[in-house]
């Protein structure tokens, strides 16, 4: 009662209290379940987190020039790798089917000659670059090399860019699916 | 003690039979107000009739007190703030729903697996072979969406009425907390059918969380909802965990705070009117007076609750088409049309507009956070509408935005099917029913049909309908042609053949193929279109 009394005494001439001992240690208990809880918040997240291994996906798929397609032939699809292949005069490119937009699989369209969304409408050339609609870029590539005997003879560097066809039957394509290049803003 | 009880059983029996129905009466009077927190026999019956309280002090305050279920409600409201036309009852129905939703989701979940394996097939068990599956699962369906309506409902009418000032500004920001809640709980539950529908409506949203800037944290967070970089097993569970562990969870702790807020601190706002209108002091004494919780709301709340419940069970029964259920979700192959639910269909619609990262992330998230804001911006102490109109204004600017963006977020707008596609698609849709598929498998007379060259006499009615339809939507497109062949890009057919040719290719299937065929208006090109459609004659129809 005597220090309830005190306290309002001095109440209207503001006099900083001190911290004491109990209110010390009790601010330090909220700090060190709040030094718990925060990390806890963060491992609760990495637990949630999925898990991968480099390069995982489809890993790499390996083709010979006879599984290519054609020149200016309807886009090949591979659903087991996610990709759609298509070659011009240029060479050959391997195509994410996953629209830029929204992650939807946009399809080829024969009659209209591009490729479209059916979600929200994207258009995009054989060669993966952007036409219309509202997605942000051209589409994804997946690197692409052509392999003789364990040496690279090219690999895709460039956005949207193709690597080219070589005649020789040995060469082999490789589309890895764990690289994936960003295609070129509008 | 054994003694004392044979003494007391002895004694009673010594009693006269009324004395006897006397002690009977209290003893079951004394259970009945422990189990009512104080209420005896004649005061509920005095409850349900109407009838002052039968005892001093009021026992009915008492409940509030004693009882849990009754200590978050308040004793009594102002009666104006009980006007229908004041609040309309819609923050009542809004929990009224919650509650609907969760007893169907618990019913539900007896039957549900939350596996990509089981998913799909435990829909159709619930909806062919549980009892009442159907029902259940159509109940739990359509009365999220009305969830969804209330709580906007609630939303605006708290806005118009300017019901969010002073004391219940806390009020009105869990209250976007609760919607935004609704409206996750209702997207978490989409995609557990695992169909068509379900699985992109969903790979749409997540993708939005994808957007979120900086792209790290964008894409952590797309990843951790699904689990993977594709929706699967994993994402399933995980949607499933929000839906039915999560959500909840926070729904009923916000909602507990939003209505202890109500019931503990400033009760249902009064109509604007009666705090600043010139009224006479009758009339203001007259609206304030008290209207009980017990019993009047109490008896009016079960009164709606049956009425509620009575329409929607009708309305399931003899109108709803059946909770939507598209073929087994395929991640290869993302369907024609594809949308969203359509309480996302105004972000749909902003998506349409640009960049998916400003219009499907930064312009949501302003958008609520300006939500959440209203009281702290609008400090006009002001309640009636022609003392705020520039916030009036900015509501129904609001209102009518959300609308137009859902209108611009339907399917139909802005994305271009080309369309021969586009007319396949609409007589006879990847997903749903169609004019094709309505027709009676005896009705598809085999035979080749020629647009514009068709001869209906003999044929069945279904059938006429249905070529007489293709003719017109070809024909459509030569007329698109004549409109636009001056322009920069024509559009539509320059002469068009198209047939549609059906044959019986099995006993009991039936092979229906379009075929069109049309000069490219831009290149003058030759192009084809064909498409088959294969009718079982067992087939369900709607």
């Amino acid at each position: 009662m005597a220090s309830r009394e005190n306290a309002d005494a001095a109440a209207p001439e503001e006099e900083k209290v001190e911290i004491n001992r109990r209110e010390a240690i009790n601010l330090a208990w909220l700090a060190s379940l709040g030094f718990f809880l925060l990390p806890f918040g963060g491992v609760t997240l990495l637990f949630a987190y999925p898990r991968f291994r480099e390069g995982e996906f489809g890993g790499e798929f390996r083709l010979r020039s006879a599984e290519l397609p054609d020149i200016g032939e309807s886009p090949v699809a591979n659903s087991e790798g996610k990709f759609w292949l298509t070659r011009t005069d240029e060479g050959i490119r391997a195509i994410y089917k996953v629209c830029t937009h929204l992650g939807c699989l946009y399809n080829w369209q024969e009659q209209e000659n591009k490729f479209i969304c059916p979600c929200h409408g994207s258009q995009f050339t054989y060669e993966s670059t952007f036409i219309q609609g509202p997605a942000p870029r051209s589409l994804d590539l997946f690197t692409m090399r052509a392999v003789k005997n364990g040496e690279v003879l090219a690999e895709t560097e460039e956005p949207n860019s193709p690597i080219p066809v070589f005649d020789d039957p040995e060469v082999e394509y490789i589309v890895a699916t764990g690289e994936k290049i960003v295609g070129n803003p509008v | 003690m054994l003694d004392g009880m044979m003494e007391n059983v002895r004694g009673f029996f010594n009693k006269s039979r009324d004395e006897r129905r006397a002690m009977i009466r209290e003893a079951v009077d004394n259970r009945v107000r422990i189990i009512t927190a104080g209420l005896s026999m004649d005061e509920l019956r005095a409850l349900l009739r109407g009838d002052p309280p039968t005892e001093r002090p009021n026992p009915r305050y008492k409940v509030h007190v004693t009882s849990f279920i009754a200590h978050i409600r308040p004793k009594f409201y102002y009666k104006a703030s009980t006007r229908f036309t004041h609040t309309f009852r819609l923050g009542y129905m809004s929990t009224l729903f919650f509650l609907i939703e969760i007893i169907t989701g618990l019913v539900l979940m007896v039957y549900y697996v939350p596996s990509p394996e089981g998913a799909y097939g435990s829909i159709l068990e619930i909806e062919s072979n549980v009892m009442f599956g159907q029902l259940m699962r159509d109940m739990h369906r359509f009365g999220a969406e009305l969830m969804v309506v209330f709580v906007w409902a609630h939303l605006f009418r708290t806005y118009f009425t300017g019901s969010y000032k002073g004391q219940q500004t806390f009020t009105w920001l869990t209250g976007v907390f609760l919607l935004l809640i609704t409206v996750v709980l209702s997207f978490s539950g989409y995609l557990l059918p695992w169909d068509q529908l379900a699985y992109w409506a969903v790979t749409i949203g997540t993708s939005m969380a994808d957007k979120a800037p900086p792209p790290a944290i964008g894409e952590a967070s797309n990843l951790l909802l699904r689990g993977a970089p594709d929706i699967g097993a994993g994402g399933l569970l995980r949607f499933y965990l929000l839906h039915v562990v999560l959500l909840p969870l926070a729904g009923i702790l916000v909602l507990s705070i939003h209505y202890y807020k109500v019931a503990r601190e400033h009760g249902i706002s009064l109509p604007a009117v009666i705090e600043e209108g010139d009224l006479p002091a009758e009339e203001v004494k007259e609206a304030k007076k008290r209207v009980d919780i017990i019993p009047d709301l109490l008896t009016h709340e079960i009164f709606l609750a049956c009425v509620v419940t009575g329409l929607l069970l009708l309305y399931l029964m003899f109108f709803y088409p059946g909770a939507p259920l598209e073929s087994h979700a395929n991640p290869l192959q993302t369907p024609l049309d594809t949308k969203a639910p359509w309480y996302f269909w105004w972000i749909q619609g902003l998506l349409k507009l640009g960049d998916p990262t400003l219009m499907g992330v930064v312009v949501p998230t302003i958008f609520v956070i300006a939500m959440m804001a209203v009281p702290y911006i609008d400090k006009n102490p002001k309640r009636m509408a022609k003392n705020r109109p520039f916030a009036i204004a900015y509501g129904i600017f609001w209102l009518v935005a959300l609308l137009i963006w859902s209108y611009m977020g339907l399917p139909q707008f802005g994305i271009e099917t080309p369309p021969a596609t586009r007319i396949v698609q609409d007589l006879a849709p990847e997903e749903g029913e169609g004019m094709l598929r309505e027709i009676p498998f005896d009705q598809l007379v085999p035979g080749t049909y020629v647009v514009n060259e068709l001869d209906l006499d003999n044929l069945p009615i279904e059938l006429s309908f249905f070529l007489q339809e293709f003719e017109t939507r070809v024909n459509e497109q030569v007329e698109i042609y004549e409109d636009t062949k001056n322009d920069e890009r024509p559009r539509g057919f320059i002469d068009p053949f198209a047939q549609v040719h059906i044959t019986q290719w099995q006993p009991s299937l039936k092979r229906v193929t379009f075929r069109l065929e049309w000069s490219d208006p831009q290149t003058g090109a030759f192009k084809e279109f064909e498409h088959d459609f294969y009718l079982h004659e067992d087939r369900p129809h709607d």
